[in-house]
Parts: C-alpha cells; sequence; structure tokens
C-alpha cells in the first residue's frame, strides 16, 4: 500500500524560481533563501519519494475566470511548464502519476469532495518555483508530481476548514493506493504579503511565526479561521496558506516539524518547512 | 472587512479586461501587442485601451483587473512586481524599496 511520508510546508514567491534560474545561489541578497532549502531537498534525496502530491494555485496561468474549478486535480501522464508572460523556464515537463491520481480523483468523489480533474495542462511558478529548490531537474526529476489546483484567487475561497478535511481524505485516498509507493504531501503559498491596494507591501513576520507554530502544534485552531481572518492577519493574497491546511491535514497526527526558515526580503515573507 | 477583495461582481466587471491581460500568456499575443497594440485591444472599450497603453496600474486595478492578470502586462513591458505595488501604494519605487529590509532580492 502507499504510504505518505511527510510533509512540506513552502512558499511559491515567482521571484524563487527567477533567482534560482539565474543562479544566485551565493548572492548575499538570496543564500539565507537558499539555505533555508537544503535541509528538504536532502530530506528528499534521502527518503526518494515516488510522488509529490503539490496544493498550490495556478496564477490565472492555465485558468481563467471564465470557468474557474475551486479544486482541480491532475491526473495526466505529463504536464508542460507553462508561459506566464516570459518564455518557459530551462525546465523539464513535469512527470504525472496517472493511475494514482484517479484513484484519488474517484476516492475523493466517494467521500463527497466533487473535485474537477484535469489532463495534460500547463503548470505555473505555483508548483515550480518551490520545486526547482527541492528536487533536482536535471537529468530529468526524480519521480513524479500529482497537481492539486486550488482557488485561492477568486472569492468565495474554500473555507480553511474545508481544506483540513480535503487533506484527510486525500490521506485516505492515498493509503488505500494497492502499490507501495513513498509519498510526500507540499503545500504551497504565504506566508504574510498583500499585493494590491494601499495596504500593497504589508507584511507581518509576528503573525507569520505563529503560523508556523501553530500549523505544526494546533492545525485544528488554524482550521476554524475565516478566510476573513487568514486576510486581517497575513495580507490579502497571504490567505493562501490555506494550502498548507491540506498538505497538514494529510499527515499523520503524530507528525511534528522537524525544520522551518523564515526569510522576507521584498514583499511575501518566505518560508519553507518540513514536516516528518 | 478586507478591502479590494477580488470577489465575483469585480470578477464580472473586469473580464474583458482580464481576458485581455490574460491573453499576453501566449507569445503570439505579446508579440502582437508590442507591435501593435490597437490590433491586441480591438475586444477592449476605449477607456480599457487608454488604462493599459498607460500601464496605469492603480486605474486597471480599481477597475477590476485582477493582480495576476496585471502580472501578464507588467512581464510583456519589463515591469517588476515591487513596481506595480509601489503604484498601489502611490509612491515611487524608490521610496517603497526603502521600506523593504533586502531592496535588491528582487
Amino acid at each position: 500500500m502507499a504510504r505518505i511520508i511527510g510533509g512540506i510546508g513552502t512558499s511559491h514567491v515567482p521571484t524563487i524560481a527567477m533567482a534560482y534560474d539565474k543562479a544566485k545561489q551565493n548572492d548575499p541578497d538570496w543564500q539565507p533563501l537558499f539555505r533555508g532549502y537544503e535541509p528538504v531537498a536532502s530530506w528528499l534525496a534521502e527518503k526518494k519519494p515516488d510522488v509529490l502530491f503539490f496544493c498550490f494555485n495556478d496564477h490565472a496561468t492555465t485558468f481563467f475566470f471564465d470557468h474557474y474549478p475551486t479544486f482541480a486535480l491532475g491526473v495526466g501522464e505529463e504536464y508542460r511548464i507553462a508561459d506566464e508572460g516570459l518564455g518557459l523556464r530551462p525546465i523539464p515537463r513535469l512527470k504525472g502519476h496517472a493511475p494514482m491520481a484517479r484513484h484519488i480523483a474517484r476516492s475523493l468523489v466517494a467521500e463527497e469532495f466533487d473535485i474537477s480533474v484535469f489532463q495534460d495542462l500547463a503548470l505555473d511558478h505555483g508548483l515550480h518555483s518551490p520545486l526547482t529548490m527541492m528536487w533536482p531537474s536535471k537529468p530529468d526529476w526524480p519521480g513524479a508530481v500529482i497537481p492539486l489546483v486550488v482557488n485561492v484567487l477568486q472569492h468565495p475561497l474554500p473555507s480553511p476548514r474545508r481544506c483540513y478535511k480535503l487533506g484527510k481524505a486525500i490521506r485516505r485516498a492515498i493509503l488505500s493506493y494497492p502499490e507501495d509507493l513513498k509519498v510526500a504531501m507540499v503545500g504551497t503559498g504565504g506566508l504574510s504579503h498583500q499585493m494590491i491596494g494601499e495596504r500593497a507591501g504589508f507584511n507581518d513576520e509576528k503573525w507569520d511565526r505563529e503560523f508556523l507554530e501553530l500549523i505544526d502544534r494546533d492545525p485544528e485552531r488554524l482550521a476554524s479561521m475565516s478566510i476573513d481572518d487568514f486576510m486581517r492577519l497575513g495580507g490579502n493574497e497571504g490567505a493562501e496558506v490555506i494550502m498548507w491546511l491540506i498538505m497538514r491535514g494529510a499527515l499523520d497526527e503524530r507528525a511534528r516539524k522537524r525544520h522551518d526558515n523564515y526569510y522576507l526580503p521584498m514583499t511575501t515573507a518566505m518560508a519553507v518547512a518540513l514536516f516528518e | 472587512m478586507a478591502k479590494y477583495v477580488f470577489d465575483l461582481e469585480r470578477s464580472a466587471k473586469g473580464l474583458r479586461l482580464n481576458r485581455f491581460l490574460h491573453s499576453l500568456t501566449q507569445k503570439e499575443q505579446r508579440e502582437l501587442f508590442l507591435r501593435d497594440p490597437d490590433a491586441a485591444m480591438k475586444a477592449l472599450t476605449a477607456e480599457e485601451r487608454d488604462m493599459v497603453r498607460r500601464l496605469d496600474w492603480k486605474a486597471m486595478q480599481d477597475y477590476g483587473a485582477s493582480f495576476f492578470c496585471l502580472e501578464k502586462l507588467a512581464r510583456t513591458k519589463g515591469v517588476s512586481n515591487p513596481q506595480m505595488v509601489a503604484a498601489f501604494r502611490g509612491e515611487t519605487l524608490e521610496a517603497f524599496l526603502k521600506t523593504r529590509r533586502v531592496p535588491g532580492a528582487r
């Protein structure tokens, strides 16, 4: 049977991908960020998960507001890299795990999570800006991804509680998959930032640090908060951290945080955390 | 309550403008826009075309543009996110960068 070996929470800021693609590992402005991902990259290299289950959002790149899904699960064999206005990043296409993804889709719908499914769509930086910090892309990716695209752009957003429950349903789906595969959960987004209005540039390190504690010790408390609470505390766009709750909900209740890193250079607080 | 929440009302109001901005994810559309803006924007109203031509980020935002669609226009025109954020705050890029911990990280 498939197993969930741990989870990762991570920001998905586009400049993380820019810093990686421009090889800024030793640039003093970026070094604290790269250092923070090293324990996570080592953990993945050591544990060798077959599949990374990625909870992230598209940024009106592949999905547009003429038809915007709340939860969309990728069930394809392969995913293209999306063009977000600057051409393609120099990384290979992502490999999917269609049989497991189809199983998860069936299991979720049977549990009344009526998700959308998609095949070979292009995926944007929401997934691969953190991915390249943790997983080698050369000569090719060491494993497959199962992408879950979450609406955190157009309100109404799914509630934090719904995300946490979805994580638990994803756990049951993965654990009931018959093949002996290792899966790591990834929840992306945040931490505090606001990109719009007079409050653009807002951050709150105190709240971010508290979030990094609560996601470890008391995710139930985060799940009982509202989207308005998350927007007030972490900025309008910061409410996307509800995607960490999907990851957290899918972990064993005994899982604990093993590492975290926090860096706030510009407009978005960049965090990464490892749970096992 | 939070302001500027991109809800269904805002999404409906901004749909035509956002559809144009989103089209800039296609290389051919970006090239057309840079070469012949009016041809690329023919579905837009005069008011919308004017906001786009002037790169008036705040006016587009107030009108109903999604920040994430505006990013496509910004990338096409070589404008960074800190420049857009400074425009929303009503300050210069230099003034905004003074409020940041690592102004070079962009």
